[in-house]
């Protein structure tokens, strides 16, 4: 059993590198008559509110340097780790959300290597018996499969300044939980790759494990990439470590692909395993270090942190509460509420995949639960859809928010949209009570106490000689004889500046189309 | 009452001790300032704290360059639960650096004297008070302490406990919190309690025996519940009842002659008042010593990497043209001047341990031989083992000649009386070269409860007596030196109380002597 537990996955590697998948090859244009495998590393941090092995908080944006660091995390004698449940809980969520096997049985082992920005001197990692095994990645028509996800823990940051020949070191991050993501090399191109990782992040995002972002570090990939003329068995594959884009990613394997080949073609020897790096610059890989400086990270058994058993009655619990996962929201926005997929896209687009909160507490306003939200009560989701879409986001947008910050919870959105339904606010009003509802600081009072307040419900629709509108209207022709004139002579589309005249006057509250009917009839009743 | 040693003539120890004579042993490295004893169970108990243990008000420097000035920023929690009862912390023990020794020799602080004196009174060269946790026994011996914390990888207290003539015991793993112990062996590392008597110890062990959440390594309350009420039901505490095993294997070439007479006696009454003395074989024990260094220099070596004079603690910055190339060898200025010679010998033994071409042989090989260790106690307890539940089911002793389980196992802790410390020119030149392998052959008694996680007890069990014609310093100091002898008490994980009860038994069996 020790044996099995400790002895470094040698099948595993091999597997990696000739465990091929079957799929028709598709010559590509930038280098026909080669094949090109690609597989993808991916470390994610995991969006929990402390780290994986201490109490601190894992907050490494905004707070100034060395704030959220325990005596464990700074490696202080006598300190022990802790394992974090939510960390657990949130992995269990990302295995499930990849179809992956999560094991009811795994261990942790120390990675040992010397940096400034590790002071404890080794990673605490998962290297012989992985969190979960197996499960796929749904990639268009292709599916990339995935070998293994494991926990660890993140470094903290180092920055050097070369005027002052002085090392920095942030200890922040250090110690917080990351997914170790390891794919087969499943990908044939580098626009495969660019779709695999997207469609990761957004199943990371969508159940709350990682905030996936790039740009921001928290989801940092290695890319694997391999050439060989077609019918040959797969090239030596070279790394190329820390991509913090997709685009670059892109680049990256692009520009490596053809290095690979120009070697392969020039020299006429094989390529050498490596592990390269990027430059963002010249957008080239360069060498970072060769097989034979690989490091030997004298890797053992954490004896201070008994294995993680998971029993199927706790995944079954993960598997209950589980966020919609992106390809379920969209069928469900599809099929269920019959919406265009144009008005899908755009819904799925807001703030995607931060419906869920750290510890992966569920944030009500996400936009697919403040849609089914106001669907609830029997509204169209058609209709719901577009006010969201339209009168939503749009003042959103402009006053620089995201969907998370919106003031207005579904309760009283749809409240709103009821009484412009039944012809009490005119959209147009609405669109100011929404303006207001947005500004309020304080106080959560109901759209049609703000209604009556500001003396925006609509006059009474019921009544046909309306004494209020006609006397709107006449003030309206009385006050802009040109172009009343101009409506005399045909010029009908002047009307509409009358129209907004009384709109204005009555502060929208009453309907457009009313307001028009009135004034032709007055300005006909006029002419005869 | 138990025999509390006279001091020693000190004359020759100025030349080891520059401290004051109140301290003249070298056990106490640092004095806290006196305070009021709390209340709780242990008000008025002093209590001395091994220094590779958290103190947040004292320095803890592990016995290393590397901490020499390092305070840490809490308690342990064991010294937090001594506290709280109303002990007084009075200082901190010397050890070896690290807790890696068996000898207190290895120590920045220098080494500890065993404070024992032979009643026949005569001055003789300055003896070893043991290792690592030499500081806690001797403050306890010297009557500088009533108990002291210590720590015990492979039988760190045991040994220095048997060499000074007091009690020392090493619980179950996992029952003592290591949270702000200072870690050498993670999955070895216990902490234990010294004291003058058995009842002391117990005292201090029912404060201390508490689940801590912040050790990740810590028994749950279930195992604890479980392992004890298997204990009560195996053995009733009726002496009469009582089966104790003599592991053959523990009786090597190296044991000296002179220890075996007191253990002999021991034994004799205690089958005079009932008990029943069962032979039996522990055939995997040869192997565990290896195992042993294997395992504990692999995790200690891992554990060392953290000082590198960043954080905290020794910096040696590199000096004017060094390499600056590799992180590494930056560090190993400060790491080359900070870490005595022994804590380099195993880092660089555990570091070879780990690397992929020795993992399978060394690494790998002595964890199974650990498990073999396990099994071969298993099959000699009555009480099955809570933490290998393949092997709980009613199991058939079958390495006991009878056939039938025993209670606990008794042999000697140590293969000799306290060792002369190496001269003090010996010590400067090289800390002695050639004792070396004779100082890791003295843990082959104690290292096989380490690997099993077992409880063991030493008691001491008189002194090593003189042949017939009762003559000192026979030219064989081994032999009948009138140097204290302990005997261990080693039983089935969990079974901690019924060790301390034989250990009782066997301190008043050896009163009645």
């Amino acid at each position: 059993m020790l044996n099995a537990r400790c002895r470094p996955s040698l099948i595993f590697s091999l597997r990696r590198h000739f465990n091929i998948q079957a799929r028709p090859h598709v010559e590509d244009e930038r280098w026909p008559g080669w094949q090109v495998l690609v597989g993808i590393e991916t470390h994610a941090q995991i969006k929990s509110r402390r780290k994986l092995f201490s109490g601190a908080s894992t907050d490494s944006t905004k707070a100034q340097a060395n704030i959220n660091v325990s005596v464990f995390d700074a490696s202080f004698p006598g300190t022990l780790p802790s394992l974090n449940g939510t960390c657990v809980d949130l992995a269990i969520r990302a295995a499930l959300a990849l179809k992956s096997s999560v094991q009811t049985w795994s261990t942790f082992d120390r990675k040992h290597y010397f940096y400034s920005d590790l002071p404890v001197g080794y990673q605490i990692t998962q290297r012989y018996a992985p969190f979960a095994r197996g499960g796929f990645v749904q990639c268009d028509e292709n599916m990339v499969n995935i070998q293994q996800i494991q926990l660890e823990q993140d470094t903290g940051k180092s920055t050097f300044d070369p005027r002052t020949r002085t090392s920095f070191i942030d200890l922040n991050r250090a110690g917080t939980g990351l997914l170790e993501i390891v794919t087969h090399p499943d990908m044939r191109s580098p626009e495969e790759a660019a779709v695999y990782v997207r469609n990761l992040q957004a199943l990371l995002r969508a159940v709350g494990a990682s905030d996936g972002n790039m740009e921001l570090g928290s989801f940092r990939c290695d890319v694997n990439v391999s050439v060989n003329r077609m019918g040959d068995p797969p090239g030596v594959r070279c790394e190329i470590k820390n991509l913090n884009s997709v685009k670059f990613m892109t680049i990256a394997i692009t520009s490596e692909v053809k290095r690979q080949i120009d070697h392969l073609t020039t020299t006429g020897t094989g390529v050498s395993q490596e592990t390269r790096g990027f430059s963002e610059h010249s957008f080239e890989t360069y060498t970072l270090r060769s097989k034979e400086d690989a490091p030997e990270y004298r890797y053992m058994p954490d004896p201070n942190i008994p294995p993680l058993q998971i029993s199927q009655d706790h995944i079954n619990c993960v598997r209950a509460t589980l966020p919609a996962l992106p390809d379920q929201v969209r069928e469900k926005l599809l099929v269920h509420y019959g919406l265009p997929r144009r008005d899908v896209d755009v819904l799925m687009s807001i703030d995607n995949g931060k419906d869920v909160m750290f510890d992966g507490e569920e944030n009500k306003k996400g936009a697919f639960a403040y849609f089914e939200e106001l669907c609830a009560p029997g509204r169209s989701p058609k209709v719901v859809s577009n006010w969201m879409i339209h009168e939503l986001l749009g003042q959103l947008s402009a006053r620089k928010e995201s969907f998370l910050e919106c003031a207005i919870d579904a309760n009283r959105f749809g409240e709103l949209m009821d009484l412009v339904t039944n012809g009490l606010v005119t959209r147009t009003s609405a669109k100011l009570i929404i303006q207001q509802l947005l500004s309020e600081t304080e106080g959560r009072k109901s759209p049609r106490a703000f209604a009556e307040e500001l003396q925006l419900l609509a006059l009474p629709s019921t009544a046909e000689d309306d004494g209020e509108l006609t006397a709107l209207c006449r003030d309206a022709i009385q006050s802009l004889p040109g172009e009343v004139a101009a409506v005399r002579k045909g010029n009908t589309n002047v009307l509409n500046k009358i129209v907004g005249k009384v709109m204005k006057e009555s502060r929208g509250r009453v309907d457009a189309k009313k307001a028009r009917l009135c004034l032709e009839e007055l300005l006909r009743s006029a002419n005869q | 009452m138990h025999r509390v040693p006279r001091p020693h003539n000190t004359r020759f120890l100025s030349s080891l001790s520059s401290s004051s004579s109140s301290n003249a042993y070298n056990a106490l490295i640092s004095h806290a300032p006196r305070t009021e004893h709390g209340n709780g169970p242990l008000k008025g108990v002093n209590v001395a704290v091994k220094d590779n243990i958290c103190t947040k008000d004292l320095r803890t420097t592990c016995s290393s360059r590397m901490l020499a000035d390092f305070t840490p920023p809490f308690d342990a929690t064991v010294v937090s639960l001594l506290r709280e009862a109303g002990a007084r912390v009075v200082g901190k023990a010397n050890c070896d650096e690290f807790g890696m020794g068996s000898l207190n020799v290895h120590s920045s602080h220098g080494p500890v004297v065993n404070p024992f004196r032979p009643s026949s009174g005569s001055t003789s060269p300055p003896r070893s008070a043991g290792g690592s946790s030499g500081g806690s026994a001797a403050a306890v011996a010297a009557g500088l302490c009533d108990v002291a914390l210590g720590t015990d990888t492979g039988g760190s207290v045991r040994l220095p406990a048997s060499y000074c003539g007091v009690v020392g015991f090493k619980p179950s793993y996992g029952l003592l919190s290591r949270w702000g112990v200072v870690s050498f062996a993670d999955s070895l590392d216990c902490v234990g309690v010294l004291g003058r008597s058995t009842e002391g110890v117990i005292g201090a062990f029912d404060v201390l025996n508490q689940f801590d959440l912040r050790d990740p390594t810590a028994a749950s309350q279930e195992l604890r519940t479980q392992a004890s009420d298997l204990s009560q039901s195996s053995w009733d505490g009726d002496i009469k009842h009582l089966r104790i095993g003599v592991p053959q294997e523990y009786f090597p070439t190296e044991l000296s002659h002179s220890i075996t007479a007191p253990l002999r006696k021991v034994l004799t009454a205690l089958k005079k008042k009932g008990a029943t003395i069962v032979p039996v074989s522990l055939p995997r024990t040869s192997y565990a010593l290896s195992a042993y260094y294997v395992i504990s220099s692999a995790e200690a070596g891992s554990n060392m990497v953290r000082y590198d004079g960043v954080q905290y603690g020794h910096r040696v910055p590199p000096p004017p043209g060094s390499d600056w190339t590799k992180t590494a060898r930056v560090f190993a200025h400060t790491r080359t001047e900070g870490f005595g010679r022994e804590v380099k010998k195993r880092v660089l033994l555990g570091t070879y341990a780990l690397t992929a071409d020795a993992f399978d042989n060394y690494f790998l090989q002595a964890q199974r031989i650990r498990e073999l260790i396990k099994a071969d106690f298993d099959e000699v307890f009555t009480a099955p083992n809570v933490l290998r539940p393949s092997s709980s089911s009613p199991s058939q002793p079958t390495l006991t000649n009878d056939g039938q389980g025993v209670h606990v196992l008794l042999h000697p802790s140590a293969i000799r009386t306290a060792p002369l410390l190496p001269s003090a020119s010996s010590t400067t030149s090289a800390e002695g070269e050639e004792e070396d392998l004779s100082s890791y052959v003295q843990d082959v008694l104690t290292v096989p409860a380490s690997l099993g996680g077992l409880p063991a007890l030493s008691v001491p069990a008189g002194v090593a007596q003189s042949g017939s014609s009762g003559q000192e310093g026979t030219g064989d100091e081994e032999d009948g030196d009138g140097w204290p002898v302990g005997v261990s008490v080693v039983g089935q994980w969990g079974c901690d109380r019924m060790v301390l009860d034989v250990g009782r038994a066997v301190e008043e069996v050896v009163r009645e002597l």
